[in-house]
Formats: structure tokens, C-alpha cells, sequence
């Protein structure tokens, strides 16, 4: 029965339009399979293939948590994470980023200082899980003897002075130290310089502010010493000499710290002295070796014969190299000249075969053999390195693996090459590469490069995209790039958006700055635009009027010049604002300025529009007062031009 | 000595009979009055008093009207730390009070997700957000140590308190 009224069902629906067989399936949906019954189905082809049943997936736990968080991207009308999500609270210039950041991180010392000094307060633990980051630390050493294990303590604490001198007086009393850990104690006395580290606070804050400085003498950023110079009798050399078979280890830390701190030619007579001991070298020692070579020699040809004669060292006594090695001899390489271009790709292969993988340190060395700043060349290297860096996630391995992105942005905006740019960002987005663009300063000049790029090369619609995907949430611009995004906004005409680009200079904290501002208003006044634009042109430039009147304590004071004002006025007349632009001529006078001749013509031009004679009449005074050559001429067109009464004459 | 200790004890048995006596039926008062009618109310004044939304509206509105200001799990069935929890509230609203002195606009709201403690906070912009941002970062280490667990402020600022209404 069913089988037949579907039979009937499906005569009429083939009959029947399409629109008909959708209402009635959709009519009576629990039949619909009814209308397919199986004797009209074709018999399933039997299919000769197996079924693959796939093994089954572990997810991890946090699987769910970062399959969302791989949906959501990066909010760019929110400012960074450290901050509160208030607009009272957020920073909107880089300088009150870095107060802020710098406040709260002063606040968190001044708390650590207090659970430091106090920590009995701090004892109780509630966390299951113990979590050992949250206890209170011991600043102070706890064994107070004379002995071997008070000695460990105080390096352990990183405490130098305290363990020399511990040191100094277990030799006094006559115990024997072990060897293991007086190289420890030449372990600490060779990474610190011989001097105390300073307090975890006092670092980070120096860091922040002087790390332009630092940033040439990378290695040292950590120390307060900066022109630390390993002296005659420091106690390194002491401790050293005072140990009776000092072995590899304390070779090579004594090597190490006096390559980190200078003494790059006491630290190859150490060397020597360790090969005529007939002790071997290890990794290390080799890569502080090579890292100095560059300093003891002067010709290219020496220094790069000194790299090579290591490395054979190396290869003598059975030490291999690992990826430091390579980084090292790649940063002599750029000490190097022209045999460093010549050298630096065999030495990568070579590296390769043995199974080490250059890291970002060695692409950044690679990029800085061959694009010298300041050379012209013609070399495809930066296409080749991206194409073999693109797509892969890097971890740090090397501290100058952080030089990369600037490197490479560096060379993008020298060669103007917009697309390797592009890749350039493009890696910044793959896994784990963010956490190696740098601190603050470094990611502020990363983006200040590409955007001064995208400034130059794109046209505006792209830069305007940019400009609103990274301002002000990931940068704030300095008040040069925000020159050149002027002038690329004057390159494609889009002269309107200014008004706007006024609203973020002022927000920015770039309002007071004289030569940007005069920039803007002589853009505003070159040209005539249509009403609307010139009417914007005309609050703008009141507001940039604003700026030049009000002087809060502390802000930078413009000067008014003869070109800025008569721009103004311009810009005023064009949008027919005469009671403005009148008010604007008097400021000549005031601020000792001269009008230009064609500045009084074009008054003259729209004082005759309005018909006001005793305007012009002033006009003309007061081009006499300045005793411009042009005041006949006006006399003569005023004369001309307007029905005088005798008086006036 | 030993009689006067016989004279007292005397005393006090005759005092206690005394009182558990039909004649009187008050007793010794041994716990602390809970004024249930009058917490957490404001009384009709004046009507010169400003008074906040959450001032307003008296205990019994809450669910009603009202939010609730610490949000924690421990009250539900089989759930432990209660007493806890509020101890560990108390303390809180004590610490946000005196470390931001006289910034408070509002009641704090504490919510606890997991093993992290949420104090949100309403303040007032009465400091340079420099000086916010050293006391939140302050408040955040100290109670992080302090309770062992990861302590974040959620902090919005208002020009002037909120005025619901004057009684």
C-alpha cells in the first residue's frame, strides 16, 4: 500500500514542476523516505576496496583550548596586554607605554621587596600543587662557617665578592677546596666580571632605558660593569693560579670570561698555555677562541687564516662543533671583508654536512656579510634566505637570533624591496617567531622600518590599512614616520585625509612639533580643494592655531614663522573665513613677522568680494607699516577697485 | 584564701540559681548580636546623603537587583572553603580599600576561576594612571605571594562616583 501510493506520489511529482516536489516533501517530511523506496534504488556497486579504518587521535588536553584560540586574532583597537582595558589607563604615545609599563614593574619590586624583608608572613602554603615560584626567596646566605658547602651556597646566590672572599679564607685555614667547585667559583667570577650582580630590580629598569647604548656591547647588557678591563690582579687569575692541576673546565672558563671581557690576547696565551699542558679544549672555549680572533689580527687574510687554524685545532683534537661554532665564525665573517663573502657559504654547507642547521643568529650574520649599510650591491641573498626561512618556526638557540627581523627589515627599506618585506612580516607570524623580534625598543624599530617602507613603495589604500592595523595598538609612531606617511598621502593625492591625520598627531603627542606642523599646513594651503575639504582644512587649522597659543608647563613652545602664518591665512581665505583670516594678519605684527606680497593680494581679492572698503583701507595701512615694496601696486588696485569717498582718498 | 574561694563560689551558685529561677527568665548572653535588619542598609535621611546603586538597594534585593560581589564555588553541594573564602574576601576588600585610598567608587567584586582570583574594581580617576599602575602592580604581586595563587585586578575608571540617588 505504501509502496503504490508513493509509486502514484512520484507519477505526479515527475509531472509536476520542481517547485511543487519540494512543497510536498518539505509537506510531509517523515515520508520522505518513503518516496525512495528500496525497490527503485540501483543495487549498491559492491566495492572491491578495503575499509581503512584510521588509527585513533590522542588529543592533548589543551587541544580544544587552542583549536579557539587559533580563531581569534589580534585586536587592533586594543592596546597591549600589560595595560588595563580603560581609556583613562591606556597609553596613547610611546613614551606613556614605557611609563606605564616601567610603573607597573616598579610596583612589582616594591612588593618583592617586601615579601623579601618580611617572609614569615609568607610561609603559609595553600597551593596543591606546590608552587615554588610563589614562596618567598632568601636573599641571605644561611651557613655562616667556614666550609666547602657555605662556599656553594654563596655561589649558588650569585653572590661573587662574598664567595671570593670566602674563598680567601677557607685557602687561609689551610682546607683543601675540591676542584669541581673552585671551577664553579671561577664558573661565577668569569660571567659576572668580578664584580656583584646588582639586585634583580635595578637591572631590568637599567635595561630599559640605556639598552640603546647597550646594544652595541650585547654581551655585556646583563653587567653593571660595562668598561670592566680584566686588571693585573683580579681574582679570576687569582683563584686560577692558586689551583695546583687546574683542568679543562677551569681553562676554559677563565678563556671564556676573558674573551666576554676584553682581553682577547691574554686569552690566547691561556690558550697555549692549556695546549702545552696537553689538555684539550672543549666546544666552548673554541667558540670564544674564534669569536676573538677577528681582535688580535688586522689584515682580513690573517684574521680569516686565525679562524681557519682553530677550527683544524678542532677537528686535531676530536671536539665537534655545534651551532654557536657556526654563529661564531659567522660574526668574524663580518669582520672580514670581502673574504667573509667569499667564505661564509662554503662554511654553512660544511656546518650542514655535519647535521648543524643554521638558527636565525646565522641568517642575521649572513644578511650583514653581504649587505653592508651604505654599500650599493646587487646581490639576491636576502630572496634566497627568505625562501629558506619562510614557513618554519624558530626557537631561540642564540642571543643574536633577535637581530634578525631588524637585519632583514633594515635591508628591505635600503633595497626598497616591498614584497621580502612582506615575507619578512609574514615569518613574525608563523608559531613561535614572535618571541624573536626583541624588548620594546627593538620591536619599535622594526615596525618603524617596514612601515617607512609601506609608506614608500605601496599606494595609499594599502598604507591607510596598515596604518590602522598597527597604530597605535602594536606601534606609535615617531614623528618622522608620520612625515612620511604625509608625504605618501601628497604622492596619491589624498589630501582630504589630513584633518584626520592632525586627530592622531595630537593624540600621539606629536602636536607640538614645529616642523611637522608647518609641513601640514603648507600642504593644506597649496592647493585650492572643493568646499567641503576647505572647510575641514579650516577647523584643522584653527586647531593647529590652538596649538601654537597654549603652553602647558612642560610642553615644547612653537614659534609662529612667516611661512606658517601666511599658510594659515591661506587656508582661512580659501574657505572664505575673512573675520579668522583678519584676526590671523594682526598676529604678523605681534610676532615681528613680515606677509608676503601675494598673501595681501589674495586678502585684497576677497575683501573685494565682500565689498568692505574700510577693510581694504586697513589693508593697505598696514602693508605700509611693513613697509613692503608691494604697497603702491595695492594702493593703485584699491583705488581702482573700490568706490572711494573723498575721505578715505 | 581557701575560704574566700568557698565564699565565691557560693556567691556565684546563689546568682545562678537565682537566675534560673521562675521569677527570671533572662540568661547570661554569650554570642554576638547579628542585627539582620539593620546590615547593609542606609537609612532615609535627610536627603543630602549621595548613595551608590549597590547602597541602595538593601540585602534582600540581591539576586533580584542586585549582582552578588564575591563569586566563588564553595557553597554549592559537596563544595568545601566557605568559611575560607570569606576570611580570604574580607581581607581583600580591607587590602583594595587602604592600598587605593579614597580611589574606590564601588564595592569590589572578587570572582574565582579555577585557581585564579579576579578582583575587579571601579576606581575613580583621583591618581595619574602611572601611579594605578603602581599600585596594581603592587597589589597583584603582594596577593599572588600571598595566597599562592595567581591574583589579576580588572580595573575601570570613573570621573566622579556614581550617584544612584539622595536619601
Amino acid at each position: 500500500m505504501a509502496s503504490s501510493c508513493s509509486q502514484a506520489l512520484r507519477h505526479h511529482v515527475c509531472k509536476s514542476s520542481r517547485i511543487l516536489r519540494v512543497h510536498l516533501q518539505k509537506a510531509w517530511p517523515n515520508r520522505s523516505f518513503v518516496l525512495n523506496p528500496a525497490a527503485d534504488q540501483q543495487p549498491a556497486v559492491s566495492s572491491p576496496e578495503e575499509i581503512v579504518i584510521p588509527k585513533k587521535k590522542t588529543w592533548s588536553k589543551e587541544a580544544v583550548l587552542q583549536a579557539l584560540a587559533s580563531t581569534v586574532n589580534r585586536d587592533p583597537t586594543a592596546s597591549d596586554y600589560r595595560f588595563q582595558d580603560d581609556p583613562y589607563l591606556t597609553p596613547k604615545t610611546s613614551s606613556e607605554f614605557k611609563l606605564f609599563s616601567l610603573s607597573q614593574e616598579s610596583g612589582r619590586n616594591a612588593a618583592k621587596y617586601f615579601i623579601s624583608t618580611y617572609p614569615k608572613y609568607f610561609q603559609k602554603d595553600y597551593a596543591q600543587p606546590h608552587i615554588p615560584c610563589l614562596m618567598p626567596e632568601t636573599l641571605e646566605a644561611q651557613l655562616e662557617e667556614v666550609s666547602e658547602a657555605a662556599l656553594i651556597e654563596r655561589i649558588q646566590m650569585r653572590k661573587v665578592k662574598a664567595a671570593v672572599d670566602l674563598y680567601d679564607q677557607l685557602q687561609q685555614a689551610g682546607t683543601p677546596v675540591s676542584l669541581d667547585v673552585t671551577n664553579q667559583l671561577l664558573d661565577l667570577i668569569c660571567f659576572y666580571g668580578d664584580c656583584d650582580p646588582a639586585q634583580e630590580n635595578v637591572p631590568e629598569q637599567r635595561n630599559e632605558e640605556t639598552v640603546g647604548q647597550e646594544n652595541k656591547l650585547s654581551h655585556n647588557k646583563r653587567s653593571p660593569c660595562l668598561v670592566f678591563s680584566f686588571r693585573e690582579n683580579n681574582n679570576a687569575e687569582r683563584v686560577f693560579a692558586l689551583l695546583s692541576e687546574p683542568n679543562t673546565h677551569s681553562y676554559s672558563a677563565l678563556i671564556r670570561g676573558m674573551v666576554k671581557y676584553g682581553a682577547y690576547s691574554k686569552a690566547f696565551s691561556t690558550y697555549t698555555d692549556l695546549l702545552n699542558n696537553q689538555l684539550k679544549a672543549d666546544v666552548s672555549t673554541f667558540n670564544a677562541l674564534i669569536t676573538a680572533a677577528p681582535e688580535v689580527k688586522e689584515k682580513y687574510n690573517e684574521k680569516w687564516e686565525l679562524i681557519v687554524d682553530l677550527l683544524k685545532q678542532m677537528a686535531e683534537q676530536k671536539v665537534k662543533p655545534n651551532l654557536l661554532t657556526l654563529n661564531a665564525v659567522l660574526k668574524a665573517l663580518r669582520r672580514c671583508g670581502t673574504v667573509g663573502k667569499s667564505q661564509a657559504f662554503p662554511v654553512i654547507s660544511e656546518m650542514r654536512a655535519l647535521s648543524i642547521d643554521p638558527s636565525l643568529a646565522s641568517y642575521n650574520h649572513l644578511l650583514s656579510i653581504f649587505y653592508k649599510p651604505g654599500h650599493k650591491g646587487q646581490t639576491d641573498i636576502l630572496q634566497e634566505v627568505m625562501n629558506e626561512v619562510s614557513g618554519k618556526s624558530f626557537t631561540p638557540q642564540d642571543p643574536d637570533d633577535a637581530q634578525f627581523f631588524i637585519t632583514a627589515v633594515r635591508i628591505c627599506l635600503d633595497t626598497k624591496d616591498i614584497e621580502q618585506a612582506y615575507r619578512v612580516h609574514e615569518l613574525l607570524g608563523v608559531g613561535e617567531n614572535w618571541r624573536l623580534l626583541g624588548n620594546d625598543f627593538q620591536q619599535n624599530i622594526y615596525h618603524a622600518r617596514f612601515f617607512s617602507l609601506l609608506c614608500m613603495m605601496e599606494n595609499i589604500d594599502v598604507v591607510l590599512k596598515w596604518y590602522r592595523d598597527l597604530v597605535p595598538s602594536v606601534y606609535y609612531p615617531s614623528s618622522n614616520v608620520m612625515r612620511d606617511l604625509l608625504q605618501a598621502l601628497d604622492t596619491d593625492n589624498r589630501l582630504d585625509l589630513i584633518p584626520q591625520i592632525w586627530k592622531d598627531l595630537k593624540q600621539l603627542g606629536h602636536g607640538n612639533r614645529q616642523t611637522l606642523v608647518e609641513e601640514l599646513l603648507t600642504l593644506m594651503a597649496r592647493e585650492k580643494q572643493n568646499q567641503e575639504v576647505q572647510e575641514t582644512f579650516a577647523e584643522c587649522a584653527l586647531d593647529i592655531k590652538k596649538m601654537y597659543d597654549t603652553g602647558d608647563r612642560g610642553k615644547v613652545m612653537m614659534s609662529w614663522t612667516a611661512g606658517s602664518l601666511s599658510d594659515l591665512v591661506s587656508v582661512l581665505l580659501a574657505a572664505q573665513r575673512r573675520q579668522d583670516a583678519w584676526e590671523i594678519l594682526k598676529l604678523f605684527k605681534t610676532h615681528n613677522r613680515v606677509p608676503s606680497e601675494e598673501l595681501l593680494d589674495k586678502f585684497l581679492t576677497c575683501i573685494k568680494e565682500s565689498g568692505d572698503v574700510n577693510q581694504a583701507l586697513e589693508l593697505v595701512q598696514i602693508s605700509a607699516g611693513f613697509c613692503l615694496p608691494g604697497t603702491p601696486k595695492l594702493i593703485q588696485r584699491v583705488q581702482q577697485e573700490f568706490l572711494l569717498s573723498e575721505q578715505q582718498k | 584564701m581557701a575560704t574566700s574561694l568557698v565564699r565565691q563560689t557560693k556567691l556565684l551558685s546563689i546568682v545562678t540559681s537565682q537566675l534560673s529561677s521562675a521569677a527570671c527568665f533572662r540568661n547570661i548572653h554569650c554570642t554576638a548580636a547579628c542585627l539582620k535588619n539593620r546590615a547593609a542598609r542606609i537609612r532615609v535621611a535627610k536627603g543630602d546623603k549621595p548613595v551608590t546603586y549597590e547602597q541602595a538597594y538593601h540585602p534582600h534585593h540581591i539576586g533580584h537587583r542586585k549582582g552578588w560581589l564575591s563569586q566563588h564555588t564553595s557553597n554549592l553541594q559537596g563544595e568545601d572553603g566557605a568559611a575560607e573564602r570569606v576570611v580570604e574576601d574580607v581581607f581583600i576588600r580591607r587590602f583594595m580599600y587602604g592600598t587605593f585610598h579614597g580611589c574606590l567608587a564601588d564595592e569590589i567584586v572578587i570572582k574565582r576561576r579555577g585557581n585564579l582570583l579576579v578582583i575587579c574594581a571601579v576606581m575613580i580617576q583621583k591618581l595619574l594612571p602611572s601611579k594605578f599602575y603602581f599600585l596594581i602592580g603592587y597589589t597583584e604581586e603582594l596577593l599572588s605571594h600571598f595566597y599562592k595563587c595567581p591574583v589579576k585586578i580588572e580595573m575601570q575608571t570613573v570621573e566622579e562616583k556614581v550617584v544612584y540617588k539622595y536619601l
